[in-house]
């Protein structure tokens, strides 16, 4: 529970059905932070939501668990000049991980999140399906979550959108706890950005910006670290007075390459074998899928090769993908259900 | 519901009956502001200096010696920051040499003073495997430029107690004319005769809701008369030294609760003495758990453990589950359990801080109570290695 209507209605709900409902609030982050879920007075809050609804509350402390998993990846990440999904990480190793395993030690039959995302079970199997609000669905940042997970997992607001959710927290009494979303990075200040926050962790690398088609400097950046390939923002346009992407970031040799947006699509995402993660079984060489790879991004046709390196061939030209994101896998037939995720790979 | 058993009183001790009652008559209608002339206000005054008399007796200090506060973490405030203020006002440097092991008033009031005046800095007295500080370590810290000397009478997380006679003599041995002393008291307060154990120390803390008395009420007492700035100057009470109305209840409040750990000092001490044995002895035989500083002086209230391979987050929600309430011992603002310093400095792995718990007893305890917890604790532990 962060304190927020989302999860303050899930639990409501759940009391509701007749469940035994227990709340908790994560403790992830042990520094400064002004954004985000997890400071003192979101916990203050989540927990006289808890009060207000006549549930117990604990507070876990994980900060050491998400420094090994989330803090410290997306600091290296960005040293190798990738881009990593600290919320997906977060999810993946915090929340359907560490926690999954403290509720069966405790003796929870299931957990439940605020998450607008849906489990449907199909006879013996469960199927995460995207939040029924368009706008808010997270089925994404869940990507990675497998049938053992789905089995226990129960996501009471993902059937509605975000109007009933607020219908709810009203008719429980809960409308004060009605606080924006949150967007940030829960342990980067807002007030001082990505930028400080890395700076003061590893030095950043200085680099030439190339126009990758004529091999031309046009420009300088102070930091390689934080130029994200895809990314249009801060870099000038072309002679031409066309607009530059950026195709590619190397951090060692200090150099990222721009070009036009005709110059940089991509035909294939090269994924992390490892890293490669599916909700049932693998998607078959070969077999059609539906790929989107940022929160409320765009989705894409492609198709699953297995031929050689792991890897989405697009069935149309598309915009680069920045190596470390998260890739999220649904499936043709049915659009809205996830098969799978995998991290994309440099190329 | 469960019965509530609680093992928690070094977090806070249950509210005794006779405090709520002595504090009755100060908390109804009109109490005069004791810095007043006219009768509600003496009435008042006299209250808070019969108060003070107790208060200065129970810590072997004469009444003038005692500044009402707002509870422990405000006197060691008072006691660090006003003596490093009082210190700096004749010194080029001043230092404030304190252990790793101090709770969070001492090493943040400290922190304070560094992170706001460059010519103060801090020294840390190391500890032994135990917890307790290393007088050869000590000895090490000393120069002219000490401005106070600061080594709690025992832990707040272990109970471990300090050599304070050591601590004194070796540190007003070592600088030249002599070195302030504090010693924060307030863990050792429930269990420890203070005339005698802060008697060589030239300030001492206590607070009133570890000892059964109100939150939000505490003294430092000065045994010997040393510089100290005050905080917060504003009005001039307490002799200059901490301004503010002063809180009658509250005074009263600690003086009610002095008054009751005296009398009950020496037969507590006897009685819980023997349940610190059994539970130590009990909770040894639990796979994984070891008895922290088992061969160290500790009072008798406190029992603390780790667990191998056990987080406190999870023993704690199974035992309060089973009625049990107890803590980690060391948690931030957000309730969350978190890393031990004391730990830390005692040399304790991460791995194995991760699963502690402290078990702290008061007056109200019993030998049932005892027994039911290790039977709840007992079968908290088989559960989460894995048994039914």
């Amino acid at each position: 529970m962060s304190g927020g209507v989302d999860s303050s209605v899930a639990a409501g709900l759940l009391l509701e059905q007749g469940h035994e409902v227990v709340g908790a609030t994560l403790k992830l982050w042990g520094g400064v932070s002004d954004s985000g879920c997890c400071s003192v007075a979101d916990v203050d809050d989540a927990r006289r939501v808890a009060q207000i609804l006549g549930i117990d509350h604990h507070v876990f402390n994980y900060t050491e668990e998400f420094n090994r998993h989330v803090v410290e990846p997306f600091v290296q990440g960005h040293v190798q000049g990738t881009s990593p999904n600290p919320c997906i990480e977060c999810n993946r190793h915090i929340k359907f991980d560490v926690l999954f395993d403290r509720a069966r030690r405790l003796g929870f039959d299931a957990v439940a999140t605020g998450h607008h995302a849906q489990v449907l079970e199909r006879g013996a199997v469960h199927e995460l399906v995207r939040g029924a609000d368009d706008q808010k669905d997270q089925s994404y940042v869940l990507g990675y979550l497998r049938e053992e997970q789905l089995a226990s997992l129960l996501l009471p607001i993902g059937a509605m959108d975000k109007s009933e959710v607020r219908i709810h927290a009203e008719r429980m009494g809960l409308r004060t706890w009605d606080k924006p979303d949150s967007q940030d990075v829960c342990f980067i200040e807002a007030s001082k950005g990505r930028e400080v926050f890395l700076r003061q962790r590893v030095p950043l690398t200085p680099a030439k910006i190339v126009d990758r088609a004529t091999g031309e400097v046009i420009g300088e950046t102070d930091a390689a670290e934080l130029m994200t390939v895809g990314q249009r923002r801060g870099i000038l346009p072309g002679r031409d007075g066309e607009k530059r992407y950026v195709a590619s970031v190397d951090v060692i040799e200090g150099r990222v390459e721009v070009g036009r947006l005709e110059d940089v699509l991509i035909k294939r995402i090269d994924l992390v074998e490892s890293s490669l993660s599916f909700t049932h079984g693998a998607v078959a060489n070969g077999e059609e899928v539906l790929v989107q790879w940022s929160a409320h991004g765009r989705v894409s046709r492609a198709r699953f090769s297995r031929e050689g390196e792991c890897a989405l061939l697009m069935s149309e030209p598309a915009r680069p993908v920045a190596p470390g994101q998260t890739v999220v896998m649904y499936r043709v037939d049915e659009p809205t259900i996830v098969v799978g995720a995998a991290i994309v790979a440099r190329p | 519901m469960t019965e509530q058993l609680y093992f928690d009183h070094a977090a806070s001790a249950p509210r005794r009956d006779e405090v709520a009652d002595a504090m009755e008559r100060w908390q109804h209608g009109v109490v005069g502001n004791p810095s007043g002339s006219h009768r509600a206000a003496r009435e008042a005054r006299r209250a808070v200096e019969e108060a003070r008399d107790e208060v200065g007796a129970f810590v072997g200090a004469k009444p003038g010696g005692v500044i009402f506060t707002g509870g422990g973490t405000e006197s060691c405030h008072l006691a660090i920051v006003g003596a490093t203020l009082a210190h700096r006002s004749t010194h080029d440097k001043s230092v404030i040499v304190t252990s790793r092991v101090e709770h969070d008033a001492v090493l943040d009031a400290a922190q304070f003073m560094a992170d706001h005046f460059e010519d103060v800095e801090v020294r840390f007295i190391d500890v032994d495997a135990d917890g307790v500080v290393d007088l050869e370590s000590l000895r090490h810290t000393l120069d002219r430029d000490v401005a106070i000397v600061s080594v709690m009478a025992a832990n707040n997380e272990t109970g471990v107690c300090q050599p304070l006679d050591g601590v004194s003599s070796i540190a007003n041995g070592s600088v030249p004319g002599g070195v302030v002393t504090h010693s924060d008291a307030v863990a050792a307060a429930p269990w420890l005769y203070l005339p005698s154990v802060t008697a060589t120390f030239d300030m001492v803390s206590i607070c009133a809701h570890k000892i059964g008395g109100p939150v939000n009420s505490g003294a430092l007492i000065m045994r010997n008369e040393v510089p100290l700035a005050a905080v917060v100057p504003g009005g001039g009470q307490e002799r200059g030294h901490r301004g503010g109305t002063v809180d009658v209840a509250a005074c009263v409040g600690l003086a009610a609760a002095v008054r009751l750990t005296q009398k009950e000092l020496v037969d507590l001490n006897d009685r819980v003495l023997d349940f610190q044995h059994k539970l130590s002895a009990a909770l040894s035989f639990l796979p994984g758990c070891q008895v922290t500083a088992p061969s160290a002086r500790k009072v008798p209230g406190t029992v603390h453990v780790t667990f191998e391979g056990l987080a406190s987050d999870e023993l704690l929600f199974l035992l309060d589950q089973g009625g049990v309430c107890a803590s980690a011992a060391s948690s931030c603002s957000s309730g969350a359990a978190v890393t031990s310093h004391v730990l830390a400095a005692m040399g304790v792995s991460p791995e194995r801080a991760r699963g502690s718990l402290r078990l702290s007893m008061g007056p109200e305890t019993s030998e049932q109570d005892v027994d039911q917890l290790i039977a709840v604790l007992s079968s908290v532990v088989y559960r989460l290695r894995g048994g039914a």
